[in-house]
């Protein structure tokens, strides 16, 4: 398990610096001058003249090679200093932690909700295999995969929002006003949750220890609660983490739709502004993020299914 | 203590309406060792599901009584029924491994039975753990409550899984074939220490097997079905010693293995394989632990019969893989010396112990058989179609098998496709890993008549590892012994038999006595 944790963290870092790597390069390969656009977001006055340039670019070392510049920029930003926005002009950490607050709420909420609605419903179904109740969770909650957000949300506003006037239709101002982009983006993840749920109960009721469970005087509920729900869950966690991880940067249409000031909404304002420190920010965070959260995962599932720590270590 | 009876007992499928058992009778007293034998599918497991009522649930109960003293089973509330299973009505599967939730610990799954039947919880239940597993022979039982069930090889899994059956104090085991996948010294172990809680508690056992020669050792009685009929039932000495049916008499020849007149070993001859020093070490660091093969030599020669034996967890599979390629090994070598000319990889070819676990369950038989031709290039479809044809019927199945899926087919069928397989890359040696322990005895025969037409008419190159001397006796030139990845005994099999040089193999050879059991029943009788 050690070495497990010492090769996934080192994965984990690998990854967000080869991804770092690239995004530090935006501005190389860009048009435009690389060093004006590095000035801009390193100085809040305008530069004009060339001497300003040159100088400013000497004292920001932007003519050291590029690994070094890398490096410099990389402990910055993991320091806080993410640079200046070319729009805003200011500094781009305090929008993009902001925004993070936001769609992490966002995400929790509709993948908490997705949860709780794909647990009983995929259980239901597994248990009820081949029934009319197995069929019909089956064929709505596939249903939904054909709902893109784009037009699930403009619905969801015109009835609860706009006829029946129960909650805001947009903004992020009250509690309330979570409701409707959360639904919308649980939707989706509701039956890919559901069915996998579903599969891995089936997969676990029909695992041959559960007769030798019943053999030793468990009852159906028992066996059920103890060695099939468990074991049939298992899926669910790793599903859940690439929702998640996909999520933190995938809310753009939702967030875009309900005017909310999150991740999703930044970084769709930064590439559509040309904002290139923000875009950064914005990027290396959700990756950051995104790759701690499978690893998370991962470590969960060994947890989970001892057999799989055994087999990897 | 009770009697467990079952009277004109018909269970019959729901879908196709075919009798799965057709009025089966049989009783089992406390402290009788009741044997229940009989060909794959012939309802045996069926039976012992109808007395836990824990039948599949497309297979339904038509009529007939079961009874455990004064309680009707078969009208028992599940709440009864509930405490009666591993309580009074213990029982043990075939395949120990599968049996257990992967992802619970030994401990965990013991504290079960415990709980439920004898209201141990805590430190109560886990000094209690403790000594069940001390009982069934685990020598270190703190670590076994705490091995999760793949951790164990078969054998302790299987004494993990006796220990459960156990815990509930029952009246009567139902022994589903809980000794098959395991090799004779501890088939002979388990069997013993059911032997004991019968004679220390008045245990109650019907065990279900196609094994004969355990039969012979351990059961009082002895019931034989076929095609969900019991079609004799009796004292052991007169069903196996003077059967009354042609089915009895084709099971005892079955399981009688005598050895047929083969050659010796041909010295002479040129190797097919050898191997050097070969050295496996599974882990590293801290995890590694005794090498799975430790400096193995061996000469395997050209157009021999070797049979190589040992314990489960002995390293006879990691042989088997590291052979043909499918484990990698630490040090030493292994050289196909006949084939080194066209150096082909599939030379050697494997079969493996579970057909059914040895072919995609979704692709038909002929796309798994096709996968390894395609590969070889030049040959058109109608050449490969031709080819998997002949292999079939080179194995004796009807080509028109190859079109439907494992699912479909018989365990025997699908061995015997497992080694058309095998024989369509034109192998020079056959590996046979346990290829006919998980079949029942008249399936095992037909099986080593078609390996030993193979050897005779190709010249194959066979290696059969096994853990049934009675193949070995029958079939093998040479025997070789491994015994905790070391080869302790190289011998030619007269040899080996009549003198065994190794502790280990004598252990193996007086194991396989048949007459030691009925020695046993000797003196059990004196007492």
């Amino acid at each position: 398990m050690i070495t497990f944790l010492a090769k996934r963290t080192a994965t984990l870092v690998v990854a967000v610096l080869l991804s770092s790597f690239a995004v530090f390069l935006i501005p190389f390969v860009t048009p435009g001058d690389p060093v004006r656009k590095i000035i801009r977001s390193r100085v809040a006055g305008d530069v004009v003249d060339e001497a300003t340039v040159r100088a400013l670019g000497e004292s920001l070392g932007l003519n050291d090679p590029l690994p070094v510049q890398y490096l410099r920029w990389l402990g910055d930003f993991f320091t806080g200093d993410m640079g200046l926005s070319h729009i805003s002009r200011t500094p781009v950490v305090d929008q993009v932690l902001p925004a993070l607050g936001i769609t992490l709420s966002l995400v929790f909420v509709a993948l908490g909700t997705a949860v709780l609605v794909s647990l009983p419903l995929g259980i239901v179904a597994a248990l009820k295999q081949g029934s009319k109740t197995d069929k019909l969770i089956t064929t709505v909650t596939q249903s939904f995969i054909a709902m893109p957000e784009y037009w699930l949300a403009p619905l969801l506003v015109l009835v609860f929002a706009l006829k029946l006037s129960l909650l805001p239709s947009a903004g992020w101002n009250t509690a309330s006003s979570i409701v409707l982009p959360a639904a919308t983006l649980a939707l989706r993840p509701i039956s890919f949750f559901t069915s996998a749920v579903r599969s891995g109960m089936i997969d676990a009721l029909e695992a041959e220890h559960i007769s030798a469970a019943r053999a030793r005087g468990l009852s159906h509920v028992q066996t059920i609660l103890r060695h099939v729900v468990p074991n049939g869950l298992v899926p669910l966690s790793t599903l859940f983490a690439v929702w998640f991880a996909g999520l933190l940067g995938g809310s753009v249409i939702v967030e875009v739709i309900f005017a909310i000031p999150g991740m999703g909404r930044l970084l769709y304002d930064a590439v559509i502004n040309s904002d290139i420190p923000l875009a950064q920010g914005g990027v290396v965070v959700v990756v950051a993020l995104a790759v701690a959260i499978t690893t998370l995962a991962d470590f969960l599932h060994r947890i989970l299914s001892p057999k799989v720590s055994g087999a990897l270590a | 203590m009770p009697e467990l009876v079952v009277e004109d007992l018909t269970v019959r499928s729901e879908g196709t309406g075919r009798p799965i058992l057709a009025g089966v009778s049989l009783a089992v007293k406390p402290g009788e060792f009741v044997a229940l034998v009989g060909g794959s599918g012939s309802g045996k497991t069926m039976t012992a599901r109808s007395v836990l009522q824990l039948l599949p649930p497309q297979l339904s109960i038509e009529s007939g009584s079961i009874r455990l003293g004064a309680l009707d089973v078969t009208g028992a509330s599940e709440a009864e029924l509930n405490r009666v299973r591993g309580g009074r009505l213990g029982m043990l599967f075939q395949q120990p491994k599968k049996m257990f939730n992967p992802s619970k610990t030994i401990g965990a799954h013991l504290r079960e039975p415990l709980k439920l039947h004898s209201g141990l919880r805590g430190r109560a239940a886990k000094t209690k753990v403790l000594q069940l597993l001390a009982e069934v022979g685990f020598e270190d039982p703190q670590q076994g409550a705490r091995s999760y069930p793949h951790q164990l090889s078969g054998g302790m899994a299987q004494r993990a899984m006796t220990a459960m059956a156990l815990a509930g104090q029952p009246e009567i085991l139902l022994a589903d074939e809980p000794t098959s996948a395991l090799d004779k010294v501890l088939e002979q172990q388990i069997l013993e220490l059911l032997d004991r809680q019968r004679i220390q508690r008045g245990l109650g056992v019907l065990y279900i097997t196609h094994n004969l020669a355990s039969v012979a050792a351990f059961a009082d009685r002895v019931l034989v079905m076929d095609a969900g009929v019991v079609v004799e039932s009796g004292t052991t000495e007169t069903v196996l010693g003077n059967p009354g049916t042609t089915y009895t008499r084709k099971l005892l020849e079955a399981s009688n293995l005598a050895p047929t007149s083969i050659p010796a070993a041909p010295t002479h001859q040129r190797s097919a394989l050898t191997l050097t020093n070969v050295v496996k070490q599974f882990g590293s660091g801290k995890r590694k632990g005794r090498p799975a093969l430790d400096s193995v030599s061996l000469d395997v020669k050209k157009g021999e019969i070797l049979g190589v034996l040992g314990q489960s967890g002995c390293g006879k599979s990691t042989l088997a893989r590291a052979i043909v390629g499918l484990e990698g090994i630490s040090s030493g070598s292994i050289t196909r010396t006949v084939i080194a000319a066209d150096a082909r990889a599939t030379a050697v070819q494997l079969v493996f112990q579970e057909p059914h676990d040895s072919f995609d369950p979704r692709l038909t038989l002929r796309s798994s058989l096709e996968a390894p031709l395609r590969s070889q290039k030049g040959l058109t479809a109608a050449e490969r179609s031709r080819r998997l044809a002949a292999a079939m019927e080179e194995v004796e199945l009807d080509p028109a098998l190859l079109d439907r899926r494992p699912g479909q087919c018989s365990g025997g069928q699908l061995q015997r496709v497992t080694i058309a397989r095998a024989l369509l890359l034109e192998p020079e040696v056959l590996i046979c890993d346990e290829a006919t322990s998980a079949l029942d005895a008249l399936t095992q025969r037909t099986i080593l008549e078609l390996l030993q037409r193979l050897h005779r008419d190709r010249g194959l190159t066979l290696m059969i590892i096994t853990h049934d001397m009675d193949v070995v006796r029958h079939m093998c030139q040479r025997v070789a012994v491994l015994y905790q990845g070391r080869l302790v005994e190289l011998t030619d099999t007269d040899k080996f038999f009549s003198d065994p040089q190794h502790q280990h193999s004598q252990d193996l050879v007086s194991a396989a006595i048949p007459c030691r059991g009925l020695h046993l029943k000797k003196i059990r009788a004196a007492l």
